[in-house]
């Protein structure tokens, strides 16, 4: 699917129009109206024909992805909880250099963004493929390292990591 | 629904007092982000949930809920960009290198 310029226009214009629906919470014309000349000037300013890299991706996928990665927040959380009000505060920190295997943009950035959703790790910089990560301590960058959470978002856009 | 509401607000809590602590105990400016990660995800996460539950299926719960989902993807990039400008200008993170 080539994303041409109008259909990348009509999808902004949709999306920003949408949002207005549900922030303004009022469905007159005249509001409706300012919604819909507002989401076409601002997707008119915004619209750049550049993003290509969208057709692995799939929606289906990344809600299998999403819930797990709840899972993964949730069970982080609990340790760091645990370290943090432990009295000997039982930390080691670190970085890690981390190379990818994943190509496509916007998995490199949802990646980059998952590391650092979750409690205890966080992305520090990224250079083409290369990440570096800090660490709280040994247990919260195991996914990481052990490339679980590659592995995961590899499988959104339907490619495989070499290990 | 309005216990279950309750709870989840107060678990919420929980999790941004945890972050607080952490904030305070925490001895670098790399180690006090993961506090602060923290409150931005399962403390903001169930302290929203709790608050849609609370006001019930309307047009305030879609409000909480696209929140929710601009917070999820709004608060990693500001965590990120902090960090990589501390790391940049030269803040020395007190971790050992690990390749």
């Amino acid at each position: 699917m080539k994303a041409t310029y109008l259909t990348q226009f009509i999808m902004n214009a949709c999306s920003l129009f949408a949002v207005w629906l549900v922030l303004s919470g009022r469905y007159d014309l005249p509001h409706v109206m300012i919604g819909g000349i507002v989401a076409c000037g601002v997707a008119w300013l915004n619209t750049r024909l550049q993003c290509s890299s969208v057709h692995h991706f799939s929606l289906g996928r990344l809600l299998i992805y999403a819930p797990w990665l709840l899972g993964r927040i949730v069970a982080s959380s609990l340790h760091i909880t645990k370290v943090i009000l432990s009295p000997s505060l039982p930390i080691a920190p670190k970085m890690i250099h981390y190379q990818m295997h994943l190509k496509p943009e916007l998995a490199i950035v949802l990646l980059g963004n998952s590391i650092t959703l979750t409690p205890g790790t966080i992305t520090v910089e990224v250079e083409g493929d290369h990440l570096l990560v800090h660490a709280l301590d040994e247990a919260s960058c195991e996914d990481l390292t052990s490339g679980r959470m590659e592995r995961r978002m590899a499988g959104v856009f339907k490619e495989e990591a070499s290990p | 629904m309005d216990i279950l509401a309750v709870v989840l607000i107060v678990i919420g809590l929980f999790f941004l007092t945890v972050g607080a602590i952490g904030m305070l105990r925490l001895p670098d400016v790399f180690t006090r982000s993961h506090a602060v990660s923290l409150t931005d995800s399962l403390g903001a996460f169930c302290l929203l949930m709790g608050l849609a539950l609370y006001q019930g299926v309307g047009i305030n719960m879609l409000k909480i809920l696209v929140v929710l989902a601009l917070l999820f993807l709004l608060n990693p990039v500001i965590a990120h960009a902090t960090i990589r400008a501390a790391y940049r200008v030269g803040v020395k993170p007190k971790a050992e290198e690990h390749p």
